[in-house]
């Protein structure tokens, strides 16, 4: 359940550390972004002496939520943190690897490459 | 691997009952219970240790008689299992990658695209021991996105008209483009992209197989 004006942590090495959503992208009037959509969001937090500086604008997809995912055989995966990879406008990760658990309902998302960097996939 | 060594022992001891039963205590052919060919001389060894121990015996009566081969060969059968529990969970479980390589008729589609599309530094990785979600990876390099794009069209038709497949992933030429066919997941990097994501390195544990075509002579560069 993210919405604009909530914090997420960055699951990548592309420098930033911590992400405000401010748009969710791909509807025009929707409250909540959940796993797998992408979000428009602003960098609180960077990693000093990286490409990406605090206060930039950047899309970014989101991996892990605090809210439930329900799979149709009935399974139910809850994070402990929300956390977004960032990515280009191509749809590339800006960083080349990423951290933590993520969910396979990306790969149905279309976002197999950040799948394929992830260290362990549920 | 304990279910299957289990029931590795079931077979060996249903085989073994009907070893020793009175009808052919003598009869000992191996391929008689279904036996693999791993199993075989193994199978013979252990009908050769009953059939000794039955001898001994001097009691012919055929309840004593598997009584008393059941005592005698329940230690056996542990070594056995101990020695050749692995082997045979391997044979009957697992493959050898370039097994499943031979399997998968979509790896062998990657031929015709190389030499056809000059792309360049190809490699397809053995990927299933490591993650669940896919089997192979291909990872090549092509130096301009319309090379990309021509590299795409062509497994993408080549997967669609041979293997009915249709790919997921990227619609247009990309720096990184992704195409995935469920068990063949296709990278096709410009040289930098390559270098900076480096999944050769981040898929290093996975094996490495051999193309066929390696050797030959490629065109265009």
């Amino acid at each position: 359940m993210i919405q604009p004006q909530t914090h997420l942590n960055v699951a990548d090495n592309s420098g930033a550390r911590e992400l405000m959503c401010i748009r969710i992208i791909g509807a025009s009037n929707r409250r909540y972004a959940h796993i797998g959509d992408v979000i428009v969001a602003v960098i609180k937090d960077a990693v000093p002496n990286m490409p990406l500086e605090r206060s930039e604008v950047v899309r970014a997809v989101i991996v892990r939520t605090c809210k439930e995912l329900k799979r149709d055989n009935g399974m139910i995966i809850r994070y402990d943190d929300n956390a977004a990879v960032v990515i280009d406008q191509e749809g590339n990760p800006k960083g080349t690897r990423v951290f933590g658990a993520i969910a396979r309902e990306l790969r149905q998302f279309n976002f197999t490459k950040i799948v394929s960097l992830a260290p362990e996939v549920l | 691997m304990a279910s299957t060594s289990l029931s590795a022992s079931f077979q060996i001891r249903f085989s073994a009952s009907s070893l020793i039963s009175p009808h052919d205590l003598c009869h000992l052919s191996p391929h008689a219970n279904g036996w693999k060919s791993s199993h075989t001389t193994e199978s013979y060894k252990l009908g050769r240790t009953i059939q000794r121990s039955l001898r001994g015996s001097s009691v012919v009566s055929p309840m004593a008689l598997a009584a008393n081969a059941s005592q005698d060969t329940d230690d056996m059968y542990d070594d056995l299992f101990k020695k050749y529990g692995k082997v045979v969970y391997k044979s009957s479980d697992q493959k050898s990658p370039t097994a499943e390589a031979d399997d998968d008729a979509e790896c062998l589609s990657c031929k015709p695209f190389i030499l056809y599309t000059s792309a360049s530094d190809i490699k397809l990785l053995f990927v299933k021991p490591l993650v669940y979600w896919t089997k192979f990876f291909l990872i090549t390099t092509a130096f301009s996105r319309p090379q990309i794009d021509a590299i795409r069209n062509r497994i993408n038709d080549l997967a669609e008209k041979q293997y009915g497949k249709f790919a997921t992933g990227d619609t247009k030429a990309n720096s990184w483009t992704l195409l995935d066919f469920g068990d063949v997941v296709v990278h096709i990097f410009l040289p930098e992209q390559r270098e900076i994501y480096n999944l050769e390195e981040f898929y290093a544990n996975a094996t490495p197989i051999e193309l066929p075509f390696e050797n030959e002579q490629r065109f265009g560069r």
